[in-house]
C-alpha cells in the first residue's frame, strides 16, 4: 500500500516506506505530477540508497528540494517543492 | 609562543575520538554512499586479491548450494546432493557470510540499518517467484550475476558474455513488469488523495530498534567469534579466515556504493526509472571488469594460476539463464548480492528471496543437470578463441565499445529522467 495523503491545502504526504528501488522514486515523480506548482511533497522512505536518488531524480526534473533529513536510523524525510 | 598556544588551545574542540567519529567515520559512512564508479574499482581489485587467495573468483550460488543442502541433510534429505563440507568450511559460503556480515557492519556503521517489513502481500509474492527465478537462471547460466557475469568475465571465460546478453533481456523484461506493478498500484495511488481531508500524519512511533540492533549485533558477533574459533582450532582456518576478511571488504563496498546490478541491468535498456544511477552503475561494472580482468589475465599469463581456473561451460542456455535471473532479481528486487545486502540492512522481502533461492536451487539443479545435461556446452576460454593477447584485448575493446552504446544511450535522453 503506497499512502499518499493531502495534509493540508499545498502540502502532500507520499509514504513509500517498505519499498525498494526502483518504486520510491517512480511514486515520487507520479504524486509529484499530481500536484501544482508550489505544493510541497513530503516523502518518506526507508530504503537507504532513495535517500539519494529520490532527490537527485526530481532535481534533474526542475523541482526543488527543501529538506533530506533522517527522522529515524533508516527512515528519511525528504520535503520536495514541485516547480 | 604564549600567542600560538593560546590560538591553538580555542581552535582545539574536539577529542580525537570526537574528529574521529565527526570527521571520518560520518564521511565514509554518511547517508550519501560511495560513487559507483570507486565501488567498481574496488570490487575488480578485491576480486584479484580473492582469486589469489581463493583460487576463485568472488561467486555466491555455490554457497547457497551448500546452505540447501546442509538444510535438507539436516532434514534427512539427501537426494538432492550432500554438501562436502558444513558452510564454515566452504570457500563460497564463507565469502557469503562475510558480504552478509561486512554489509550489515556498513549498514549499522550508517545508521541505516532496520527491520522493514514489505507494505503489501505482492512483495512477499514477488519474493517468492524472484528468488525461485534467480535459482533457475543460475543453473543455466552457470552462475549468478557475480559467477556467472561479472567473475567471469573477469577469469577470461566466455559465459559470462553470453550471461550478459541475457540479462540485458532480462532487465528489459523485469523494466515491463515493474510498470506493470507501478500501473497495479497507482490506481490506489489516486485513490488516497481523493479522500484529502483525512490527516494521517505518518506514524513514526519510536519502534523497537535498538532491541533489533542489540539482537542482530549479538548475532553476527556470535557468528564471528564462532569462525574466529573454528579457524583458529583448524589447520585450514587462514584460508577461510582469508575469505571471511575479503567476503566483509565485499559487503561494506557494495552497501556504501550501492552496487544494485538490478538497477543497473533493470533500467539500462528501457530507461526506467533510474537510468542515470543504472549508468553509473555500468560504469562501475566496466571499471570492476577492467580492473579484474587485467589482474587474473597477468596470473594467467604467467601460470600462477591455472588458465582453465573456473572457465565454465558455454552454450545458447546460458543466455536463457541469464534473461531468467535478470527478470527474477528484478522482481525479487536484489541480485545474488543485492539479496545478501539488503537482507543485512533488514529488508524482510529479501529475507523471503534468499530462503527461497537457498531451498530451490540444489533442487532445480539435481533436476536439470541429471536429465539435461546435453544442454551444457564445453568449456570456453577467451583464450581459447582470441589467443593470450587477443583475450585481454578483446575484453577492454569489447567494454570500450559498451561504454560508449551506454554513453550513447545517456545522451539520447538528453540529461533528463523519463
Amino acid at each position: 500500500m503506497v499512502k499518499f495523503i493531502a495534509k493540508s491545502d499545498n502540502k502532500y504526504l507520499l509514504d513509500v516506506r517498505g519499498l525498494v528501488c526502483p518504486y520510491p522514486v517512480i511514486y515520487t515523480r507520479k504524486a509529484l505530477s499530481k500536484l501544482k506548482p508550489g505544493d510541497e511533497l513530503e516523502v518518506l522512505t526507508d530504503n537507504p540508497p532513495s535517500c539519494e536518488n529520490v532527490p537527485r531524480a526530481v532535481k534533474e526534473e526542475g523541482h526543488e528540494v527543501l529538506e533530506v533529513k533522517r527522522v529515524e536510523e533508516g527512515v528519511w524525510r525528504i520535503v520536495i517543492k514541485k516547480r | 609562543m604564549t600567542n600560538n598556544t593560546s590560538v591553538r588551545a580555542s581552535t582545539y574542540r574536539y577529542s580525537f575520538r570526537e574528529y574521529l567519529r565527526n570527521r571520518v567515520i560520518s564521511r565514509v559512512f554518511s547517508n550519501t554512499g560511495w560513487p559507483e564508479w570507486f565501488g567498481g574499482i574496488l570490487l575488480g581489485i578485491i576480486n584479484i586479491l580473492f582469486v589469489i587467495w581463493a583460487l576463485k573468483p568472488f561467486t555466491i550460488y555455490t554457497g547457497f548450494l551448500n546452505w540447501g543442502r546442509s538444510i535438507y541433510s539436516m532434514l534427512g534429505i539427501q537426494v538432492f546432493g550432500v554438501p562436502k563440507m558444513i558452510p564454515l568450511f566452504e570457500k563460497t559460503s564463507v565469502g557469503d557470510i562475510g558480504l552478509f556480515t561486512g554489509a550489515f557492519i556498513a549498514a549499522l556503521l550508517s545508521n541505516e540499518f532496520r527491520i522493514r517489513l514489505p507494505n503489501s502481500k505482492l512483495d512477499y509474492i514477488e519474493a517468492a517467484i524472484g528468488g525461485l527465478l534467480m535459482a533457475l537462471g543460475v543453473v543455466f547460466a552457470r552462475g549468478c550475476n557475480w559467477g556467472g557475469f561479472f567473475s567471469a568475465i573477469t577469469v577470461l571465460s566466455l559465459h559470462g558474455y553470453l550471461m550478459f546478453i541475457g540479462l540485458l533481456i532480462g532487465g528489459l523484461l523485469g523494466s515491463m513488469y515493474v510498470k506493470w506493478r507501478v500501473s497495479y498500484d497507482a490506481k490506489r495511488l489516486e485513490l488516497e488523495l481523493a479522500q484529502s481531508n483525512t490527516t494521517n500524519p505518518a506514524s513514526l512511533a519510536s519502534s523497537n530498534l535498538g532491541l533489533q540492533k542489540i539482537v542482530a549485533t549479538i548475532l553476527v558477533i556470535l557468528l564471528l567469534v564462532l569462525a574466529l574459533t573454528v579457524y583458529t582450532i583448524d589447520p585450514s582456518g587462514d584460508l577461510y579466515l582469508g575469505i571471511l576478511l575479503l567476503g566483509i571488504a565485499v559487503g561494506i563496498v557494495i552497501q556504501r556504493s550501492r552496487f544494485c546490478f538490478a538497477t543497473a541491468f533493470r533500467d539500462i535498456v528501457y530507461g526506467g526509472g533510474e537510468f542515470r544511477r543504472s549508468v553509473r552503475l555500468h560504469i562501475g561494472i566496466i571499471l570492476g571488469i577492467i580492473v579484474g580482468a587485467t589482474g587474473v589475465f597477468i596470473l594467467k599469463y604467467q601460470g600462477i594460476i591455472d588458465p582453465m581456473l573456473y572457465v565454465k561451460s558455454s552454450s545458447i542456455f546460458n543466455i536463457l539463464g541469464g534473461i531468467l535471473f535478470g527478470l527474477g532479481m528484478v522482481i525479487a528486487g536484489g541480485c545474488a548480492s543485492g539479496s545478501l545486502w539488503r537482507a543485512a540492512e533488514g529488508h524482510v522481502k529479501l529475507w523471503v528471496a534468499l530462503v527461497v533461492s537457498v531451498l530451490s536451487y540444489p533442487v532445480f539443479k539435481t533436476i536439470i543437470e541429471s536429465n539435461a545435461k546435453w544442454i551444457f556446452g564445453s568449456k570456453v576460454s577467451l583464450i581459447d578463441i582470441f589467443g593470450w593477447n587477443g583475450s585481454i584485448l578483446f575484453i577492454y575493446v569489447s567494454m570500450l565499445v559498451w561504454f560508449f552504446i551506454i554513453l550513447y544511450l545517456d545522451y539520447r535522453r538528453g540529461g533528463k529522467y523519463g
